[in-house]
């Protein structure tokens, strides 16, 4: 993965500089080619699929505004992936405070996910009822990620799912390697700590 | 080490983020520790459920809806951009274009404006006899301006405007210019001017010469309609042709055709009717257009 995003470096910094000249279609192209991976981390992150397909939106949005301050010292994509980071942070902020000020009723669906059914593709599996374990264990997996801190769901979204390095991990949320271990450990502990709860055994 | 630290170490142990030392001694610790190895294994089978998580797919109308608000943001941009750097780039060639094209555009109507409003101004010069020697002064000084060099964009202008104004007054009514000419001529400085003239104007003169000439004369009397009759008396008696009479408050023009050999005679015959302004009467052929126009003598002047 890390090689595959090297590789596309040149070909993002091609298309960036001609963005940087006001080039909406070559931004059209940066879109469908990061809209995907940049969805699965909001989604992650925030745990609902309305929310993470704005918080997309909004991220590039921003990014075209601000590709002219850009610098390529760093990937775009590492920058663009900061941006919805951060937007996902601040939109889970403001459903923090949306939560608390409803004081979640009892008819609120508590980290149910219906997106997640929609999206799911048809799978190759031919029981009804193994696909439904599937789903079933992937909606715990998803629960058990919402419910870790932030900090630690940040770290497993990028380095557990989206298969990030250190290097780029610790780019993207500004913080040292260090850290990024630290974190890692404690979310990867949390994590399993819940999904045995959950699933009663690993 | 002690369990604890192992522990905290298994994540990193995963990922391969340790140093080989470090790994050795996991290694070692694990074979015989079983608390660790389940750890270990616990973790291994979290992230296998993590990473067995389906990406999810962007709804088919994403890009087009990221696509649809970059453009709205972008056509504002340009709005910006034009206002800070087309005046630099484009708009200022477009100004200078224009000026240019106003600036010729100006010249070529006020050329071509010109005639009409030297033909005008016709009828009042023939009245008053001062106005050629005020054109004589004229036309000299903005030749003489010629040979100084001056600005590229003015010399076209004023380089041409003699000759405009010249061919105005010499082309559709040549015998005004010629009057004017043969009436200033004995004047000091008359001929040495003339010289100044270019080659085209005084070849354009000795052409319209050639033709009928014209000649206005002035009389001063007391009593203008007496003088009036006296005077169409005088050009009978000569075998003047009266072409037509003007009357005015103060004076009255007589316009007529008379023989310049008599023409001699007729100004004698005038001075009797009244104080006649001298004219040059050189080098005049042929039937010459007179206009006399009789002035009251005004009271001071007596």
């Amino acid at each position: 993965m890390k090689e595959k995003e090297q590789r596309t470096e040149d070909e993002d910094a091609q298309l960036v500089s001609l963005c940087k000249n006001g080039d909406v279609d070559a931004f059209e192209v940066l879109v469908k080619k990061h809209q995907k991976r940049m969805l699965n981390i909001a989604y992650r992150m925030i745990g609902s699929y309305e929310d993470a397909c704005e918080v997309v939106q909004d991220a590039f949005v921003s990014a075209f505004k601000g590709i002219k301050n850009f610098e390529e010292r760093a990937k775009f994509s590492t920058w663009l992936y900061t941006i919805v980071i951060n937007l996902s942070r601040n939109r889970l902020k403001q459903l923090e405070i949306k939560s608390h000020r409803e004081d979640s009723s009892l008819d609120d669906p508590v980290f149910t996910d219906d997106s997640q059914i929609t999206v799911e593709p048809a799978s190759d599996e031919p029981s009804v009822l193994e696909r439904l374990k599937k789903r079933d264990v992937q909606k715990k997996v998803q629960e058990c990620i919402h419910a870790l801190d932030n900090e630690s769901r940040e770290v497993i979204v990028l380095r557990d799912i989206q298969n990030f390095s250190y290097d780029e991990i610790s780019d993207m949320l500004k913080i040292p390697e260090g850290t990024v271990k630290s974190r890692l450990f404690r979310a990867r502990y949390s994590l399993k700590d819940c999904l045995k709860n959950v699933m009663g055994d690993l | 080490m002690e369990c604890a630290d192992i522990q905290k170490k298994l994540s990193a142990y995963i990922d391969d983020a340790i140093s080989p030392e470090e790994r050795m001694l996991i290694d070692e610790h694990l074979t015989s520790c079983q608390e660790c190895s389940v750890s270990l294994s616990d973790m291994r089978k979290t992230l296998e459920y993590i990473q067995k998580l389906e990406d999810i797919e962007p709804p088919p109308w994403l890009t087009q809806k990221v696509m649809a608000r970059i453009r709205l943001e972008a056509k504002p941009k340009r709005g910006i951009l034009q206002k800070l750097f087309y005046p630099l780039h484009i708009k200022l060639p477009i100004e200078a274009a224009a000026v240019f094209l106003i600036a010729v555009a100006a010249l070529y109507i006020f050329k071509t404006i010109q005639p009409e409003v030297k033909l005008t101004q016709m009828p009042s010069e023939e009245m008053k006899t001062q106005i050629p020697s005020q054109e004589k002064d004229r036309i000299p000084a903005i030749v003489e301006t010629e040979p100084v060099p001056s600005k590229p964009a003015e010399k076209p202008l004023f380089a041409k405007k003699p000759e405009v104004t010249e061919r105005v007054t010499e082309a559709p009514k040549a015998p005004p210019p010629v009057a004017k000419e043969d009436e200033t001529r004995p004047s000091a400085g008359a001929v040495a001017k003339d010289e100044q003239r270019t080659e085209v104007l005084s070849r354009a003169k000795a052409m319209a010469e050639r033709k009928e000439e014209r000649i206005s004369l002035t009389i001063n009397v007391k009593d203008i309609k007496t003088a009036g009759r006296e005077v169409e008396k005088a050009l009978m008696q000569l075998n003047g042709q009266i072409i037509r009479t003007e009357s005015f408050e103060n004076r009255e023009i007589i316009t007529a055709k008379l023989d310049s050999k008599k023409l001699k005679n007729f100004i004698d015959k005038l001075k009797l009717i009244g104080e006649v302004k001298e004219v040059a009467l050189d080098g005049l052929e042929g039937n010459i257009e007179i206009s006399i126009e009789i002035v009251k003598t005004s009271p001071h002047l007596q």
